[in-house]
């Protein structure tokens, strides 16, 4: 009787650490293939010619078509600056600078990769047709209630990504080792 | 005590070949990577956009709503592969997914193309035919080799401003996908 609560002990604890560490390492990731930056997180190798087993293993589960190393890099939020995870009910500051890159985008979107800005308007903002400060600096609105300066509509209830793509950038290239330098998400109010 | 110690050891090992064995024959096991999604979409020798993004609607491959996209789909085996044409002076780049979904190569405007883009894609015995003169090209054409004969070369086009986007799309579609005669 001893022997078989062992044998059901030690099977339950490799089952558990097997596939729990497995999910771990294709969601999340951090500790494994994926970098993070504030709330945004990257698969730094995704695009390039030899990915690791881990990086390989999220592009097979994530099926997205994932930009080469050299066009740029795309970071994903699901939580605010605070950790608390995003949601449509609230309304978020995007608010601060980017890394050097020739432009970028920035699309909220649910976790399958469907937009979810008012169907009339654009689906996200570019780096070309915003509002700046004059130091630069940005503070993007998303949020389904009208917002001051660079404001997108969105819609429906429940979680939401936002998903920053950087076009040709400088991150991750080894320019610079400072150089990676994203905005914040705050969440205002709900 | 020490016996249920032993076992619970025991657990944590198995547990992480578990998940050794889980991430390592993941790839093989996905059916519906990136390569998979690109084959369902492309004809082969044959420029295709790919259908802008739909507000709401699922975006399995999570394409950039604010891009325009083209595909071209090559089997090496009937000689190497090239994608030529002439794009706008908007961002635009390439890369280049071998059949397991990996980017081979890729590359930017940025980096001195200009507008026009001439990309040859060989495969490995094709790239040595190449290194010993006994394939005939012309002359500034961008040479990438492949590990694979089922290659999808994907082309991204920025247009500045939405008014932009359908010009930019026939012109993304005006690109030549073909074969190589060698």
């Amino acid at each position: 009787m001893r022997f078989l609560l062992n044998l059901m002990l030690m099977l339950v604890v490799a089952l558990a650490i097997g596939f729990g560490l497995s999910w771990y390492a294709l969601t999340d990731g951090r500790l494994l293939g994926a970098t993070q930056v504030g709330p945004w997180t990257a698969w730094p190798r995704a695009g390039s010619p030899d990915p690791d087993p881990y990086t390989r293993a999220y592009l097979a589960r994530n099926g997205a078509l994932q930009l080469g190393r050299s066009e740029g890099v795309q970071f994903i939020a699901t939580s605010d600056s605070d950790g608390q995870p995003l949601n449509r009910a609230c309304r978020y500051r995007i608010d601060g600078n980017t890394s050097t890159a020739t432009f970028w985008t920035l699309v909220p979107t649910t976790a399958d990769g469907a937009t979810i800005a008012r169907a009339d308007g654009p689906a996200g903002f570019e780096s070309n047709r915003i509002a700046r400060a004059n130091d630069g600096s940005m503070q993007l609105y998303v949020s389904k209630t009208l917002a001051p300066l660079n404001w997108l509509e969105i819609t429906g209830d429940g979680p939401f990504w936002l998903v920053l793509t950087l076009y040709d950038t400088t991150v991750f290239s080894g320019v610079s080792t400072t150089d990676t330098t994203l905005p914040s998400i705050i969440r205002e109010a709900c | 005590m020490v016996r249920t110690t032993l076992y619970l050891i025991a657990g944590i090992l198995l547990g992480l070949l578990i998940h050794l064995v889980v991430i390592l024959t993941l790839p093989g096991l996905a059916s519906n990577n990136v390569a998979t999604r690109l084959a369902a979409i492309g004809q082969l020798n044959k420029t295709v956009l790919l259908a802008d993004v739909t507000p709401g609607a699922p975006n399995p491959l999570r394409l950039d709503p604010n891009v325009v996209y083209a595909m071209c789909r090559l089997d090496l085996s009937s000689g190497p592969g090239e994608l030529a044409g002439t794009l706008p002076l908007a961002f635009w780049s390439v890369s280049v997914y071998d059949k397991s979904g990996t980017v081979l190569y890729s590359t930017t405007n940025r980096d001195g193309i200009g507008q026009t883009l001439d990309l040859g894609i060989f495969d490995q015995g094709q790239t040595r035919l190449l290194a010993e003169q006994k394939i005939d090209v012309a002359d500034g054409l961008l040479i990438v080799e492949s590990n694979s004969d089922q290659v999808y070369v994907v082309v991204r086009l920025a247009p500045e401003q939405p008014v932009m986007r359908d010009r930019y799309k026939a012109q993304l579609a005006r690109l030549g996908c073909h074969n190589i005669k060698i």
